[in-house]
């Protein structure tokens, strides 16, 4: 009997106007929201926070916030706002304590998100790139109780050239949480890359710029991935 | 004719009250006792621990309530820990006495390595009744759990649907008036809303040519 439920999921980021977006992407059978605080990422202000509540209270669907979460109380908050998961970024490498409480406090609602940038850690926002090398990040991250990896290439996101499949399944490969791709997805293609990498741990994806330009259709990406 | 979701600061009600209010129908948040027994139709949500959520229920004094809406025979639905909370007992730091109103217990999913705990994530229900509330569900439709603990209903024919995740454990009951399923229909996307819309007919007693065809599918 197959135990895992294994299956791809096709979550969506979301851009300029969140609960008209949101609800564009509830109505084409998005599985998952992704929801990025990009201010929240940069400069840690409370700016975006009641339209996040607003779309983890208001939208059908699963929702998973990540963006300048720094403490406990925030994610806890989120948590409680009705996010499905939260996604700790920064903090992950500069304070891994926290990390660690908020998986003691929230278990399985706890993500790791790793933006690396030739195979290294970048923070702020992507803009600092620390020397601490992605995968070994995300064993220590699997250590302190994260339930997922969210890991995103740099230098593919927003090209919509592919994703990083060769570095994204060897990361996967050396933990045992699993792994959402995200980061290049351009086409129908990548994401049936990313299917046969399955085994390897890779069971979700991210895809975003690809849907706002219509490269690609979440409809068909969330069949191609099924 | 409003629906009243049972307020007992456990879990985000907003989902649910905005997913009624989605397919039409007036939802209102309360915790107050006369509020809830007057309404229409009542629903039960839940997320967190079990004895925790029974400890709130008793310190709103909110339990007597619960029986009462369920004998009066008024539509009710319970979700995820409002399903969980209608049986006997629940193992999950337990036992802990649940509200005795369905006979059978709660357990825990056994950990294994290939098996995750919580069940979190998207998977198939298994139709094995046909009550108005999944009337356009279709057989093997996909919705949103998560929970670490399962009911097992002593009586088989109490359950509506399966799911299943290492082990087959219903995933939805239905008995007279109470409805309940683990899943969250308030983030299961359009399959969700469309069970949120079967209760809200059943609370206001609509009917139209596919409530009629119910019975058959």
């Amino acid at each position: 009997m197959r135990l895992l439920r294994g299956e791809m999921e096709a979550a969506t980021v979301y851009g300029d106007d969140p609960l008209e977006v949101g609800r564009r992407w509830l109505a084409e059978g998005a599985e998952y929201l992704h929801v990025v605080d990009l201010d929240g990422a940069v400069s840690g202000t409370r700016v975006n926070h009641d339209i996040i509540a607003r779309l983890c209270g208001e939208l059908s669907l699963p929702i998973e916030v990540g963006g300048g979460i720094r403490t406990v109380e925030r994610a806890v908050e989120l948590i409680e706002q009705g996010a499905d998961r939260i996604i700790f970024g920064t903090v992950a490498l500069t304070e891994p304590e926290i990390v660690r409480e908020a998986c003691r406090r929230l278990p399985g609602r706890v993500a790791v998100g790793i933006d690396a940038r030739d195979g290294k850690v970048a923070i702020k926002g992507w803009t600092e790139t620390s020397h601490a090398d992605a995968t070994e990040f995300a064993r220590q991250c699997e250590d302190a109780g994260a339930c997922r990896i969210i890991y995103t290439d740099i230098s593919r996101d927003g090209t919509q050239e592919g994703v990083n499949l060769e570095y994204t399944s060897a990361l996967a490969r050396s933990i045992g949480i699993p792994v959402t791709a995200s980061g290049g997805v351009g086409s129908l293609r990548d994401i049936e890359n990313l299917r046969r990498r399955e085994d390897a741990g890779i069971d979700a994806v991210i895809v975003g710029r690809a849907l706002y330009t219509g490269a690609v259709r979440l409809g068909e990406a969330i069949a191609a991935a099924a | 004719m409003s629906i009243a979701i049972i307020d007992y600061g456990m879990g985000n009600l907003r989902s649910v009250q905005k997913g009624l209010e989605r397919v039409g129908f007036e939802a209102v948040v309360t915790r107050d006792p006369r509020s809830i027994e007057a309404a229409a139709g009542v629903v039960l949500p839940g997320v967190g621990a079990f004895g925790a959520c029974m400890q709130n229920l008793s310190t709103y004094n909110l339990i007597d309530t619960v029986h009462r809406v369920v004998r009066s025979g008024k539509p009710f639905l319970g979700i995820c820990l409002g399903m969980q909370l209608l049986f006997e007992e629940s193992e999950e730091f337990g036992p802990v006495r649940g509200l005795g109103i369905l006979p059978g217990k709660v357990v825990r999913f056994i950990d294994r390595p290939e098996l995750k705990v919580p069940h979190m994530g998207w998977n198939a229900v298994h139709k094995r009744a046909n009550p108005p509330h999944l009337e356009g569900v279709d057989d093997g439709a996909a919705v949103y759990f998560v929970h670490s603990y399962y009911v097992v209903p002593s009586d088989p024919s109490l359950t509506a649907t399966t799911t299943v995740h290492g082990v087959e454990f219903t995933s939805s009951i239905y008995r007279g008036n109470v409805f309940a399923s683990q899943f969250h229909p308030e983030k299961s996307q359009s399959v969700g809303l469309r069970l949120l819309e079967n209760f809200g007919r059943v609370v206001t007693g609509r009917s139209d040519a596919r409530a009629a065809g119910a019975a058959s599918c």
